[in-house]
């Protein structure tokens, strides 16, 4: 069984063509910026808006959800799109998504992760994906921690391993004020990645205000310890520098 | 856009024009009596009396000419002897010739005074026909004066000295035009002319069709450049806009200026020309509310001609609007429409299907409301201890009864007011000596809309699931509820709307959506003549009736049943959705499933037209990419053999009431940075700021 807290139809911005991306809940990463505060505890949980009450977390067997998926198929092939998985982390239920992945009708699947997993189940969902969108943040692994509760060295060590996966990605960069768009932290992951096999191009994502629009809904607090309202520095000069694509968001 | 464009572009919405406004009130009511016309003659006279009183107005920096100057235009009284005919017969006043479209390509080619020689000639051939005689006098009677009028025009250009404007108007709409130009000067005072008779939703058809002949020839003559036709175009089309608040309707903008693109010809092959993509390109432009836009497509239709599409649809003006040519022509084909008239298919008013210049359908003449059609059933059912099944069968009754009570009422009123200008456009009236709405046109038939679907399906599925599979809502208790308007029941209503299965996130109450069409075709089929020698057409859309509808049927002042609260937990007085939409309110799966959920009409039964309407964020459109992913959604549309598709992109308006009735919009989804989320789920300050940022959206 798995659980997700939201399927979205027609997800225009989540990869190529018209995809669904599911939205598996838990994550090992808390960062400052994060924007789905509902997608942290990987237990179901009670979100209060304005709207009213709902509970967010809904479980799956893998043949469930994929069913549910299946069903459009038809339309996600014609449209040179797929599933997308996303999160919360999707490598935290890895064995799950693996299963549901192996019962999908000829989807295209793209996988969107942090890279925080064992190298174990990090291979198990990868080597059934056909694109992976990497989360690279800060190369610092000190500042990695204080940003996200973690440092970064299972990242890293997977981004290796799926450099060497044959599997095509993308590496994304958020770009959060004074945290992770220093000149100095998109250098170091131009240099990081340069010449990597099966990289594609990066995506550099600005942070925009707002990212702590659900947490009051999640009973939590949102004080954000950079400033929110300054305006991201977005230089993709590193990575033109190193021969590798960059699209900004 | 030009300078010049963008100028006369905010005269328009400031609406300058209407200064040079005259204060004449015409009134022809005396004088019809007193000479005691007949009735094509009093028609006529309305259209000469507005021309005559017309002041021409060029303004220095227009190309196309003509700005509406009299307001009002008069009515004519009916003859009394027509008027005491129809009290021995006990019927009610006539119908008008409105809501239909002229067989524009066919005047513009022959030109007025080609018309008139047509008239001339079938006055000849049908002299000892005094009804086809007075009928083909008053059309004379009216080209000669809307000739009258373009005369004067052309004077006031020689005045001016504006030469360029005298050759043109020496030429049109008396004559064929030679250019591109000269077609849409033409165009303007033939269809200004039809408002000026009195007619209302005066349709534009399919102009990409009957305009590209005169651009091609001016194209591939070099007389022209493509950019030289864009700006006539947008010329024309800010034209369109000038005198809108002249035009009667429900809201201003109902105006009936619709315009249709792309699809096949009369003989079935691919319609597309450049002017197709023309008019897309610069109805971005001009951005103004008319003329609306709608592209026939099929599974196959040129993506990039899609995304043309889609970013029009970007700019949140609410289209272009969709139809689907391999559901639609074998459609209007099965309704017995013959095939070349069905692929020349365009929209009336909103989204009805008619054929221009043969069709005098009667599309939108009232609705047949699914809700009450189903509470009635539900409530009488439960009280007297039926099945599920039998509900289905009074629910079969009461639609057919709605249809039945529909058509008696227009069988009270079966003669058509004399049209003798829009016969002129028309495409056989002349030529056979018979009025448009005496016999003239080829097709007669009416359509009923089919309101409110959803909230009936959602209705019959909690019905069905909670009273009889769970048997957790006992038949007296939901009634009750019903009753008093779920005023102590709040749990239970919470129950019907957030548990019960919905059209649009539930696959299994699709099969519902097809049996409650089915029946509502059905009733539509029964009926052999709809007092007109016509059939009644079943529809999927409401126009204004989700609201009118929905009122309590204490409330109501129309011809049409109100209705109550609803057992898909919906409270009296709550809007229903707007043609075909999952309930006000639902959480549903996504577009995809809409689409999907929809495509289980059966629409070869069910043709007069209603589109599935959808919103997106204009935050969909962030870069090229998704716009191009939008054309796929509507590709996904033909391809799930879908009947028609409106696409609104959110604007601010609507975010506002959903920050005030966060229960109504509880599906609006928002982008607010590289995520989205459900906007009534965001805080305020979120909220007001993506408000904010949607007020400057332009
Ligand atoms: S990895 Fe992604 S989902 Fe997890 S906390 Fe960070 S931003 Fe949020």
């Amino acid at each position: 069984m798995g659980i997700v807290f939201d399927i979205k139809e027609f997800a225009v911005h989540d990869g190529p063509g018209i995809r669904t991306t599911v939205f598996l809940k838990g994550c090992p990463l808390r960062c400052a910026w994060c924007h789905n505060p509902e997608g942290f505890s990987p237990e179901p949980q009670v979100m209060t808006g304005p709207a009213g009450t709902r509970t967010v977390g809904q479980t799956y067997s893998s043949d469930e959800l994929a069913a549910r998926l299946n069903q459009l198929a038809e339309v996600l092939q014609a449209n040179e799109g797929g599933v997308t998985f996303s999160g919360g982390e999707p490598l935290l239920q890895a064995g799950f998504v693996a299963e549901v992945i192996d019962r999908l009708d000829h989807l295209h699947v793209l996988l969107d992760t942090c890279g925080h997993a064992s190298e174990q189940d990090f291979r198990l969902v990868v080597s059934r994906s056909d694109l992976v969108f990497y989360d690279l943040k800060l190369m610092n692994p000190v500042e990695h921690r204080r940003w996200t509760g973690a440092d970064n060295t299972k990242i890293l060590r997977n981004l290796d391993v799926l450099s060497g996966m044959d599997v095509p990605f993308v590496v994304r960069v958020p770009l959060v004020p004074g945290v992770t768009d220093t000149d100095e932290n998109v250098a170091a992951v131009a240099e990081r990645i340069r010449g990597l096999p099966g990289l594609r191009r990066v995506d550099l994502l600005p942070y925009n205000k707002g990212a702590g629009g659900k947490y009051k809904a999640c009973g939590m607090d949102f004080r954000p310890s950079y400033d929110e309202s300054a305006k991201p520095r977005v230089n993709p000069a590193p990575f033109e520098g190193a021969g590798i694509e960059v699209h900004v968001r | 856009m030009k300078e010049r464009l963008e100028q006369m572009k905010c005269r328009v919405r400031d609406r300058e024009h209407k200064s040079l406004r005259q204060d004449v009130k015409l009134d022809i009511c005396e004088e019809c009596e007193a000479e005691e016309l007949s009735w094509p003659r009093r028609m006529a006279r309305i259209t000469e009396k507005m021309c005559e009183a017309e002041r021409p107005v060029i303004l220095p920096d227009e190309q196309i000419v003509f700005t509406r100057t009299v307001k009002g235009v008069p009515g004519a009284p009916m003859p009394k002897d027509v008027q005491a005919r129809l009290d021995a017969e006990g019927k009610r006043t006539g119908w008008g010739a409105g809501n239909i479209c002229c067989d524009w390509g066919m005047p513009l080619s022959q030109g007025l005074l080609g018309r008139r020689e047509v008239a001339e000639r079938t006055r000849h051939r049908l002299a000892n026909d005094a009804d086809a005689v007075e009928f083909l006098d008053a059309a004379i009677q009216t080209i000669d004066a809307v000739l009258g009028l373009v005369a004067r025009y052309a004077e006031e250009a020689r005045k001016q000295g504006r030469d360029d404007l005298v050759a043109i108007l020496e030429q049109v709409p008396a004559r064929p035009p030679r250019t591109f130009h000269q077609a849409l000067q033409s165009h303007r005072f033939m269809h200004a002319a039809v408002w000026m008779s009195g007619s209302v939703h005066v349709g534009l058809g399919r102009l990409d069709q009957y305009m590209w002949p005169y651009l091609k020839a001016d194209l591939d003559a070099g007389r022209l450049t493509t950019e030289q036709a864009e700006e006539l175009l947008a010329e024309f089309f800010i034209g369109l806009n000038k005198d809108t608040d002249l035009y009667p309707g429900v809201q201003q903008g109902d105006n009936g200026q619709s315009l249709m693109l792309g699809g096949v010809t009369r003989e079935g092959n691919d319609a597309v020309n450049p002017l197709t993509w023309m008019v897309l390109r610069v109805s971005h432009d001009v951005n103004m509310i008319d003329p609306k836009i709608n592209l026939r497509v099929n599974r196959n239709t040129d993506i990039d001609l899609l995304t043309e599409a889609a970013r029009l649809t970007r700019r949140g003006l609410g289209f272009p609007q969709y139809a689907n040519d391999e559901v639609v022509i074998p459609g209007l084909a099965a309704h017995g429409y013959d095939l070349e008239d069905a692929r020349d298919y365009t929209v009336a008013a909103c989204w009805e299907f008619i054929i221009p210049g043969r069709g005098m359908d009667a599309p939108g003449a009232g609705a047949m409301s699914f809700p009450a059609a189903t509470d009635k059933a539900i409530r009488e059912g439960l009280a007297a201890g039926d099945t599920f099944e039998q509900i289905l069968e009074r629910t079969r009754l009461n639609i057919r009864q709605q249809v039945q009570a529909h058509v008696n009422r227009w069988k009270r009123s079966t003669v058509g007011v004399p049209a003798p200008y829009y016969s002129v456009l028309m495409t056989d009236c002349l030529e056979q000596g018979r009025d448009v709405t005496d016999g003239g046109a080829k097709y007669y038939n009416h359509g009923i809309h089919g309101a409110g679907s959803s909230n009936a399906v959602d209705a019959l599925a909690a019905v069905k699931k909670f009273v009889f599979t769970e048997q957790s809502v006992a038949p007296d208790e939901l009634l009750r509820a019903l009753a008093a308007n779920f005023e102590n029941d709040e749990p239970l209503r919470q129950k019907l709307f957030n548990e019960g299965p919905k059209l649009g996130n539930d696959d299994s109450v699709n099969s519902l959506l097809t049996v409650l069409f089915d029946l509502f075709a059905e009733a539509c089929e029964e009926i052999q003549d709809n007092g007109r020698g016509g059939i009644v057409r079943a529809g999927t859309g409401t126009a204004m009736y989700y609201i009118w509808l929905a009122k309590k049927p204490e409330e109501g002042d129309m011809a049409e049943p109100g209705v109550g609260a609803t057992a898909d937990g919906r409270h009296a007085g709550d809007f229903f959705s707007s043609s075909l939409a999952p309930s006000p309110g639902v959480k549903v799966r996504g577009p995809i499933s809409i689409l999907q959920a929809f495509s289980n009409i059966d629409y070869q039964r069910v043709c007069n037209g209603g589109p599935i309407t959808m919103e997106l964020s204009d935050t969909v459109f962030r870069d090229e990419e998704a716009v191009r992913k939008v054309a796929m959604l509507v590709r996904t549309f033909a391809m799930l053999g879908c009947q028609q598709l409106q696409l609104n992109t959110l604007n601010v308006k609507v975010l506002q009431d959903a920050k005030q009735h966060p229960e109504r919009h509880r599906d609006l989804i928002v982008r607010v940075w590289g995520w989205s989320g459900y906007f009534c789920e965001l805080d305020e300050p979120y909220q007001d700021h993506i408000i904010a940022r949607h007020s400057f959206a332009l």
